[in-house]
């Protein structure tokens, strides 16, 4: 087992999860940036990381998690951090949505508990140490017309935060959420001119965050919270306070 | 590794976590691990992980739901043993 902490990041080839890759690595982690179809910006990324790799797996797939977690034994026998950002959505009204629609998009909720429970079985409580960082979103709070699978999957993670901390009572593994709220993205960048111009009216800082202000809550969790277990932060400007 | 010594390394694995000490005094192959013993069941997961790192083998899900006695645990180590 290599001497230098792991961080596994998912959905680590852009956005949140590239930044987070990123404050990981600044913080001393070596990283694994996993990836499903970004696969050069991911692989591109890991080769600015000092001893980073890419790995992909769809985490929809039970198998390609085995695999993954099998390929992290081999190449790093370790994981000290999981931040389980992958993320996957598809907008639309109810009334419209198809069910493979509704299922791509929980996949994602049952992928990032398969994962989750494969590191804390085959690492986090074997070394007796671990932070699991669960990225959610504010919507999973407040709800969003058009999104309902996807705001139903962001609740399910917070609780999945809350009850997996109070599972591991007595571990020193931490568990947290961090629901960002509008950041800068390919995700939020999609929206509508006039969609985006109604949000920034709701947020008191009037600006959409970027990948880099709540990957530093996340590199924070990571590496020097102690008392913070089974909380959601919220990082949203204001636009809403938990 | 012997039979007998398999029986007694599981039992030096699962003394930290048996909470019914006259239980362990006279563990049997016939011993029920969460009746008997007492092992906390959230603790499990750790005497599973106990038995992979000191045997070097990979124990399945599957095959930890079937596991109830000290004789379970000894056949499935054995079972898994190169």
């Amino acid at each position: 087992m290599s001497d230098r902490k792991l961080a596994l990041v998912t959905g680590a080839g852009k956005g949140i999860g590239a930044a987070c890759a990123r404050a990981l690595a600044d913080a001393g982690f070596r990283v694994a940036v996993h990836y499903r179809s970004s696969a050069g910006a991911a692989e591109e990324l890991a080769a600015k990381l000092p001893d980073a790799f890419a790995l992909r797996a769809d985490l929809a797939v039970p198998a390609e998690i085995d695999a993954l977690v099998a390929e992290l034994k081999e190449r790093a026998g370790r994981v000290d951090v999981l931040v389980n950002n992958a993320g996957f959505n598809v907008n639309g009204l109810t009334a419209a949505m198809k069910l493979e629609q509704y299922d791509a998009v929980a996949a994602m909720a049952r992928g990032t508990w398969y994962l989750t429970k494969l590191v804390l079985r085959r690492f986090m409580l074997r070394q007796e140490a671990g932070r699991i960082v669960n990225i959610t979103s504010v919507v999973g709070s407040t709800g969003n017309p058009g999104q309902v699978p996807y705001t139903m999957v962001k609740a399910a993670l917070d609780a999945f935060t809350k009850s997996l901390a109070q599972e591991l009572a007595g571990r020193p593994i931490l568990v947290n959420s961090v629901a960002p709220g509008f950041i800068d993205t390919d995700m939020t960048e999609e929206l509508p001119e006039a969609v985006r111009e109604a949000l920034l009216a709701r947020i008191p800082l009037r600006r959409m965050g970027t990948p880099e202000e709540v990957a530093e809550v996340v590199a924070w969790l990571a590496s020097s919270a102690r008392y913070v277990h089974g909380s959601v932060i919220h990082v949203n400007g204001g636009l809403y306070g938990g | 590794m012997s039979k007998e010594e398999l029986f007694a390394k599981v039992v030096e694995i699962l003394t930290p976590y048996a909470k019914n000490r006259a239980a362990l005094a006279a563990v049997t192959p016939e011993t029920h691990i969460l009746d008997e013993l007492e092992v906390n069941s959230a603790r499990l997961v750790d005497v599973v992980l106990a038995f992979e790192d000191q045997f070097d083998i990979e124990i399945a899900d599957e095959d930890v739901d079937a596991v109830e006695t000290v004789a379970d645990c000894v056949a499935l180590i054995q079972q898994k043993l190169p």
